[in-house]
Order: structure tokens, then C-alpha cells, then sequence
């Protein structure tokens, strides 16, 4: 400071001066430490707070592709045990078509056998008729409560994928269409297998058609246990994804306490030193030595 | 020379003396006084005969000590460099507080900002997505993009009320600176009659020069002293006082922020525009004819994008009822966007009529994703607009900080480079009062001594040896 001439105000000023802006540091850093955020506001840092609009905006995506998944998985576990119910009762149909094919049986255990394939006939068409959230597994996108129509054996249903977003760039079907649980061909099937051995005895085209329908299942079960393994393995990318930009947006949000800590006590001892210069400086006057 | 005239001589070293403790008393009492200039006194010596005369021949006549002057110490130039260095910081200090208070609205980033609100909006509609013939899911929407909605509002109002506060403020600086243009011309005439009939005028010019410094700050005008110790003050050209006569300014342009762009406020003199570079009343005119008004656009800008990216993908969709979508946003700006659906029902999460469908919706979810926004509005969607927003609030004010710490240093050394001109040193004034005190003392030792003198003349002249 070029300046010749001192003057008490000038002294007490630059005093002054001095307190304040040490002060305006340790207020700094104090609202640091207390909020514990390093950005309480756009402009303590403009790119930072952008850099952590985005990583905020891409967490609550993922949190939301984690709810999708949660749903799809959900979706495709009931799909799944509800596929592995229609082959067991595909799979005791089958047995009961091998003792009505075998001969020796007297129309009446034809019949009796022919009973249980109605019987198990019905609780196919309800087993098609699963419904997930109030709506149908094996109906495809129709605006109705059942798949199968029990009386008329009429399929209901539609091919329209159900779609699920499980991650920023992929998505996955989540449904799989009656057709391919053979919800189209079963109960048609069923009754056909119960007429014929209501007359006499299952024929080899039975046998046939019901091999196809039983493969169609078994193929189905294996492409949503697939489904269901691609989903966990996004679900475990995502939420590690998730973890990852929260720690991003803490490092550009949260103060560094260790050294914030430090910092506010070198700011501390700066400001003592302040004060103890001020005090001695501001407190001597000619008039203490004079007469 | 007679002894007499020696005893005057010593008087006026006396009150000369007296007059000099005085002007050291009223320096040590103003030290601490804003805009006082310290005084000094100004003495000559006087009647000093110096050209013979035939008849007396040359003879020295000394007549005392006289004072000349009491002159007020004071730089004009770096009194204007320090009114002018004020008048920076004051438009930045006015400028920043009106943005600080913006900022502060956005609440970013967090929780409760509005990227949070539209983020939610859009988990909304993939929830909706996987459960579209869920009534709950489809009020969840309504409501959320209701929240949208007053979001934008609620920073659209405030930045509109803002603009109105800071409007207010224009006005009062105004009715601040035509107080005291008028006053200063007062001065000017108080002036002019006290230097006519030689009183000393130093305290009206310190008032005066405080003045001028309030000019300065609030409009950035500039002074000049004319003949007669006049005061004639500009602002960027347009003359507000000129000797006995203040010219009145007024606010012009629009009363609301609406109205800024096209009617931006301004000042003016009559039906002169007056131009203010500097001062408090230049920082609101920048927050009132620039930066508020681009934030409203940009947030008006938010939501139109907002409006039209979920619009176009809500008009390509149906609701259960196998009906068409139609918008799901109305209105024109940040200020008047409502939500039309008012149940879920009324939603179109469908892409194909009568199906139980949630792939509409999934695509409206998808929009959270930036680059599904710019590929359905053809520029950028809402949240990359709001960021920027965002980013330039807070670039703005942080250079307006910047700027502000640097001006302040200026400014320090600027008051710093008046007071150790114009500044009272207390040391100074109290080594003048002892100096003046001995010379008092010293002047009273003369009379005594041309007493003794006297008396040695008057009373013992004749006398010797009696």
C-alpha cells in the first residue's frame, strides 16, 4: 500500500477490514460443516451443482429401473410357476392317455380316466387364467379378466408384447403370450382326449399334439428362466450403478470434514491473530504519553 | 517600530494561536466523522513595509501574523476515484442480492427442486406402465404432474415478485437522488452567499462532498467544480444539477416483468433516456432489463418443453376407454401450465386402442432420460433446459461475488488513498496543539516582556541613581 500518510481511521479500517473478511471465511466454513454440504447453492460451485443435477436425475432413474425390475422379476416368477403347474398336469395327462392307450381297460376305467382329464381339464383353464396385478398372465394386452374362456375353450388373449424398461438402454418383455403356453390348443386338446377315451381309447393323434403342446410349454419355461436370469443380472449392474452415483453426488455435495475441520481451525487461529493485532494496534495514542 | 506596536504584534501571534487550537479541537472532534476533510490553518506574516519612503526613511515595520485561510484538505481526484470505485461495488452488490434471491428459490441441487419433481413425474408414469389398469397408479400422475405444475409456478411467481421488489427499489433510489440533487443545488447557493461575504464555507463543502458521493453510488453521476466553487453534476451526459437548479429524474418503462422485454425500465430526465453505467440503480436495471427476464424465459422455456414433449407422446396414445389422449399439458408459459387429466382414467397409457396397454406410458416414463427427450421434441428437454437454468444462476451470481471481492479491494484502497489525504491524524493535531500552545505562550512572553519593558521606559527612565 503506497500510502505516506497513516491516519488512526485509516489504521482502525484496515483493521477492521482484515476481522471481517477472516470472519467471512470461518462463516464459510462454519455453514459447510453445519449443512454438511459443500454445495448449498448453484453458485458455490456452478459445474458441481450441474455435475450433481445429473447424477441426481440418473439415480432416481435407476431407483426407478430398480422398482421396473422388481415388477418384471415378480411378473416372470408368477409366469414361471404358473408354467410349471400347466406341465405337471400336461405331465399326468400324459400318464393317463399311456393307461388308456395300454388296452386291457374296460370302457368303464376309459370313462373314469376321462373324468379326471375333465377334471384336470378345468383346473388347466383356471391355471390359464392366472391373473397378476388383476389382469390375466397369458392374455397379451386385452381389456378382459380371463385368458381362456372356459365354456366355449376360446382363447381371449392377444400376442401384444408387455414391456419393461430394467435399465437406461434395454428393455425386456415381461409377459409371455397364452400361445405359448398353449392356451390356445389345450383345452381344445383336453376335450378331445377325454371324447376319445370316452369312446374307446386315445389315438396316436392325441399323443402327437399333445408331445407338441408339451414341448411348446417346456420351451417356454426355459426362455422365462432366461428372461428372469438377464433381469437379475441388470438388476445387480443397475444398483451397483445406483451406489456409484450416490457416492459421486456426495463427493460433489458433501464437505470433506477432515479437512474442513482444519481448515475452520487455521481460519481460527488466523482470526485470533487478527483480533490480538487489532487490539494492540488501535489501543496506543499520543495522548498516553504526553503530559 | 515603538514598543506599542510590538504588544499588537504579540496579539495577533496570540489569537492566530488560539485560532489554530480551535481548528485542531474541530479536527480532533471529527475525526470520526463521515466525509469531513481535515483543515488546516493558512498564515502569513504580515505588514511588512518594504519600499523605502524619502521622508522615514527604511525602516522595517512588522505588523504580526495573519491568518490567510483555513483550507480544507481534500484530493478531488481521488475523492472521484473513490466515489466511482463505491458506485462499481454498489451496482454489483444490487445486481447480486436480487440474483441471490433467486437462487435461492430454485433449490438446487436437492431433494426439493424441480429436477426431483419431474423425475418423480416420470417414475410415475413407468409405475403406471407396469400397472395400467391401475386406478391408483393413474391418480399418482394426476398428481404428480400437478406438483410439476406448482413447481413451476412457484418459482415463475417469485421471480415475477422479485422483479417487483427490486422495481420498488428503483423507485426509492430515484426519489434518493432527486433529494439530494435538490439539496446539493441548496448548497451551491448556501455556498456561493458564504464565500460572498467571506464566511467560512468548509462544513457546507463537506456536506456537499457527501452529496456527490451518494450521486455517485446511487446513479454514477459525476461532479464538477466550476468558478465560483459551483458544483455541476452529470449523469452519463444528461446534467441533473447545475448551480441553483436540480433537474428531476423519473423511472421509466414497465411497471411488470412481463412487459420488460418490450418496455424494458429505464431512467430518464423529461423525455430524455438517461444511460446509468454504474451506481445501485445501474446493478437493478441489469436485474430488471436483463437477468430476470432471460430466467423467466428460460423457465417459461422449461415448460413449454415439458408441455410439448409430454403432450406429443400423450396425443399418440389411448385411455382404457379406448379414447385418444389428447394433452395432458395446457397453457402458454411457467406461470399458467395446469394438468388437464383429472383422474387416471382419463390418462392414455395405451399405444393401442382398447388393450390394457402400458407402452405409452412407458415412453412418457422414458422421457427422465435425456436423449429420449431430445429425440421427441427435436432440442432439449425440460430437465437439460432446467439445469441450464440452473448452471447460469449460478455462474451469474458467482462472478457477481467474484467481482464483488475484487471491487472491494478497490475500493479499500481507494477510501484508504482519501483518508490518508483527508483524514484526521490524531498524533498530527495533538503535536499542533502543544505546538500551538507554546506559541501562544510564547506570544504572551513578548507582552510581558514589552510590559517589563514599558515599565522600564515609563516608570524608571529619569530615575537612575535616585
Amino acid at each position: 500500500m503506497a500510502v505516506s500518510r497513516i491516519t488512526q481511521r485509516t489504521l482502525t479500517d484496515t483493521a477492521l477490514r482484515g476481522l471481517q473478511s477472516s470472519l467471512g471465511r470461518v462463516q464459510g466454513l462454519q455453514e459447510e460443516l453445519s449443512s454438511g454440504r459443500r454445495i448449498s447453492r448453484p453458485s458455490d460451485d456452478p459445474s458441481g451443482t450441474a455435475s450433481a443435477m445429473v447424477f441426481r436425475s440418473q439415480r432416481a432413474a435407476n431407483v426407478q429401473y430398480l422398482r421396473n425390475i422388481d415388477a418384471a422379476s415378480s411378473r416372470l416368477a408368477v409366469i414361471d410357476s404358473t408354467l410349471m403347474q400347466i406341465s405337471e398336469r400336461l405331465r399326468s395327462v400324459q400318464a393317463l392317455m399311456v393307461q388308456s392307450r395300454n388296452g386291457g381297460l374296460g370302457q368303464a376305467s376309459q370313462d373314469a380316466l376321462a373324468t379326471e382329464v375333465e377334471a384336470i381339464k378345468d383346473a388347466l383353464v383356471d391355471t390359464y387364467n392366472t391373473r397378476y396385478l388383476d389382469r390375466p398372465i397369458f392374455g397379451g394386452t386385452i381389456d378382459e379378466i380371463i385368458a381362456v374362456d372356459a365354456s366355449t375353450n376360446a382363447y381371449l388373449g392377444n400376442d401384444e408384447p408387455i414391456t419393461a424398461r430394467i435399465s437406461r438402454d434395454a428393455v425386456v418383455r415381461v409377459d409371455l403370450p397364452g400361445t405359448a403356453a398353449g392356451a390356445d390348443v389345450v383345452p381344445d386338446l383336453m376335450d378331445r382326449i377325454s371324447a376319445a377315451m370316452r369312446s374307446g381309447g386315445v389315438t396316436a393323434t392325441e399323443f402327437d399334439d399333445m408331445d407338441a403342446v408339451f414341448s411348446t410349454v417346456m420351451e417356454s419355461i426355459g426362455d422365462v428362466g432366461a428372461r428372469a436370469e438377464r433381469i437379475n443380472i441388470t438388476r445387480t449392474a443397475v444398483d451397483s450403478q445406483r451406489l456409484d452415483l450416490t457416492t459421486w453426488i456426495s463427493e460433489y455435495e458433501d464437505v470433506d470434514l477432515p479437512e474442513t475441520i482444519m481448515n475452520l481451525q487455521a481460519q481460527q487461529v488466523a482470526y485470533q491473530a487478527a483480533l490480538g493485532a487489532a487490539a494492540k494496534v488501535t489501543q496506543t495514542s499520543l495522548a498516553d504519553f504526553l503530559k | 517600530m515603538t514598543g506599542f506596536s510590538t504588544l499588537n504584534t504579540a496579539v495577533t501571534g496570540m489569537s492566530a494561536a488560539q485560532r489554530a487550537m480551535d481548528i485542531a479541537g474541530q479536527n480532533v472532534v471529527n475525526a470520526n466523522t463521515p466525509g469531513y476533510s481535515r483543515q488546516r490553518l493558512g498564515l502569513v506574516s504580515s505588514g511588512a513595509a518594504t519600499s523605502a519612503t524619502f521622508h522615514t526613511g527604511n525602516r522595517a515595520h512588522f505588523g504580526g501574523v495573519e491568518v490567510k485561510e483555513i483550507t480544507r484538505i481534500r484530493d478531488a481526484f481521488l475523492e472521484a476515484t473513490r466515489a466511482a470505485a463505491g458506485a462499481r461495488q454498489e451496482a454489483l452488490t444490487a445486481e447480486h442480492t436480487v440474483l441471490a434471491g433467486v437462487e435461492g428459490l430454485l433449490a438446487e441441487p436437492g431433494d426439493t427442486g424441480l429436477q426431483s419433481t419431474l423425475d418423480a413425474f416420470y417414475s410415475a408414469w413407468h409405475d403406471l406402465a407396469t400397472n395400467p389398469s391401475d386406478t391408483a397408479s393413474g391418480s399418482a400422475v394426476v398428481q404428480r404432474g400437478i406438483a410439476v405444475t406448482d413447481q413451476l409456478r412457484y418459482v415463475a411467481s417469485n421471480i415475477a415478485a422479485r422483479w417487483g421488489i427490486a422495481h420498488d427499489d428503483l423507485d426509492a433510489a430515484v426519489d434518493q437522488v432527486n433529494r439530494a440533487a435538490a439539496e446539493l443545488a441548496n448548497l451551491n447557493v448556501q455556498i456561493r452567499e458564504g464565500n460572498a461575504v467571506g464566511r467560512s464555507v468548509n462544513e457546507l463543502m463537506d456536506r456537499r462532498d457527501l452529496l456527490v458521493r451518494e450521486l455517485t453510488e446511487v446513479v454514477g453521476a459525476t461532479a464538477v467544480t466550476g468558478g465560483d466553487e459551483q458544483v455541476t453534476v452529470h449523469v452519463n451526459g444528461v446534467t441533473i444539477v447545475a448551480g441553483s437548479a436540480a433537474q428531476e429524474l423519473r423511472v421509466t418503462g414497465s411497471l411488470d416483468l412481463d412487459g420488460s422485454l418490450s418496455d424494458p425500465p429505464g431512467l430518464a430526465w423529461g423525455a430524455t433516456p438517461v444511460s446509468v453505467d454504474s451506481g445501485k440503480t445501474a446493478g437493478i436495471l441489469a436485474a430488471l432489463r436483463t437477468d430476470l427476464p432471460d430466467l423467466a424465459d428460460r423457465l417459461d422455456g422449461v415448460a413449454l418443453a415439458l408441455r410439448d414433449s409430454v403432450n406429443i407422446l400423450h396425443n399418440e396414445g389411448f385411455t382404457q376407454a379406448g379414447d385418444p389422449g389428447g394433452d395432458f399439458f395446457d397453457g402458454t408459459d411457467a406461470m399458467d401450465m395446469t394438468v388437464i387429466p383429472t383422474s387416471g382414467t382419463e390418462l392414455a397409457p395405451a399405444l393401442t386402442a382398447g388393450t390394457v396397454d402400458g407402452s405409452n406410458a412407458a415412453r412418457i416414463g422414458d422421457l427422465m432420460d435425456d436423449r429420449a427427450a431430445k429425440d421427441v421434441l427435436g432440442s432439449d428437454g425440460p430437465s437439460v433446459l432446467w439445469r441450464d437454468l440452473s448452471a447460469v444462476v449460478g455462474v451469474r451470481v458467482r462472478s457477481l461475488d467474484t467481482a464483488m471481492q475484487v471491487q472491494e479491494t478497490v475500493l479499500a484502497s481507494a477510501e484508504d488513498a482519501v483518508q490518508s489525504n483527508a483524514g484526521v491524524n490524531l498524533d498530527e493535531e495533538m503535536t499542533n496543539m502543544i505546538l500551538f500552545q507554546r506559541a501562544f505562550q510564547a506570544s504572551a512572553r513578548v507582552i510581558t516582556s514589552v510590559d517589563e519593558m514599558l515599565d522600564t521606559l515609563v516608570n524608571r527612565t529619569g530615575t537612575v541613581g535616585r
